[in-house]
């Protein structure tokens, strides 16, 4: 985490429909760059980050394997459009990108799993419904059971969100990435980011709390609902 | 609902906008009526603390995973037979006539091995 400068890009790489175009504006890469030169600047920069890369492709597709092949496939495109990638912009919002994209435009047709596809309009009303706080006095409770739960368990309510919601929480909680980088990585306008990020969160928290419930870490009386 | 104080911005409104601050992503104005508003109402704090407490939970467990050994070595191996590939073709090739014939002279690009992985973990 935090590797690299979040110096936001207004330009991160258009991967979508597999198609990374050069940038427009000048590119500060010189163009004598030759192969040996730009695959050590590869290495240097883009190859450490691999990890969390790795991470984020196991939370998109929740099994081993195909975070593999993604990353992999991730990597070679990547390195394939290193040379347009302009140095000083979002190294780390541009390879989640083209992860993104590639999990997108590739890989989640070849799943086997149904793509839950939840609308994305939020209301109004719905705002209203979360802002309210209930003054029972129980929230610390719900915290120390919420602590109680392994890993595994946190993991696995991640991996039950639907696919938009989990990026987005993913990519906010877990990358620490601004609500502008996510909609550049995932290609949507900030508003459908709050709304994923909104749901999401929501139903992540529901979801663990009825964990905790399960588990015996929390009684029905301190669920504050 | 409201905590049931008079408060300058309304408990609603506030929590509608939890996560904004949270988020870091409200500017300065905004952010400091927010801090205003959790510094006196304590229900608003708490729920506050427990969202703020759900991110960190997040952050702290869901991450943190490595990539195979087998993966990164993949890759590297992968990379290097594509910048070979492209040594090879961007080769200056240069023809001389000679009087016993054409000599055809090829001078590849050398290609050293970068010392990044003998960092990794």
């Amino acid at each position: 985490m935090g590797v690299v400068g979040v110096t936001s890009t207004d330009s991160a790489e258009p991967a979508r429909s597999g198609q990374l175009e050069s940038s427009p504006e000048g590119t500060v890469v010189d163009q004598n760059e030759t192969p040996e030169q730009r695959t050590a600047r590869f290495e240097r920069d883009a190859m450490p980050l691999l990890d969390q890369l790795y991470a984020a492709a196991l939370r998109m597709t929740r099994n081993p394997a195909d975070a593999e092949d993604l990353v992999q496939e991730t990597y070679l495109r990547a390195y394939g459009a290193f040379e347009s990638f302009r140095a000083g912009t979002n190294l780390r919002a541009w390879l989640y990108r083209i992860l993104t994209n590639t999990y997108i435009n590739g890989y989640r047709k070849r799943q086997r799993q149904p793509v839950a596809q939840p609308s994305e309009e939020i209301t109004d009303w719905q705002l209203a419904q979360a802002a309210q706080h209930t003054s029972s006095g129980l929230r610390s409770a719900e915290m120390d059971a919420l602590d109680r739960l392994p890993d595994s368990d946190v993991k696995d309510a991640l991996s039950q969100l639907a696919e938009d919601f989990r990026m987005a929480v993913y990519l906010a909680d877990v990358e620490g990435f601004a609500y502008k980088e996510i909609a550049e990585i995932m290609g949507t306008p900030i508003g459908t980011v709050m709304s994923r990020l909104h749901r999401g969160r929501k139903q992540l928290r529901d979801m663990l709390t009825g964990v905790a419930r399960e588990r015996g870490f929390l009684r029905d009386a301190e669920v504050a609902s | 609902m409201s905590c049931g104080k008079p408060h300058e911005t309304d408990c609603h409104q506030v929590l509608a906008e939890l996560w904004l601050f949270l988020d870091h992503e409200c500017n300065r104005e905004r952010r400091e009526l927010l801090q205003r508003h959790l510094d006196e109402c304590g229900p608003c704090l708490e729920e506050y603390g427990l969202e703020e407490h759900l991110k960190a939970l997040l952050a702290r467990k869901c991450g943190g995973d490595h990539a195979p050994d087998a993966l990164k070595q993949r890759l590297r191996d992968s990379i290097r037979q594509i910048m070979m590939r492209q040594a090879v073709l961007g080769a200056e090739v240069t023809v001389q006539r000679a009087e016993d014939g054409t000599i055809v002279e090829v001078s590849t690009t050398t290609v050293e091995s970068h010392a990044w992985l003998s960092t990794e973990r």
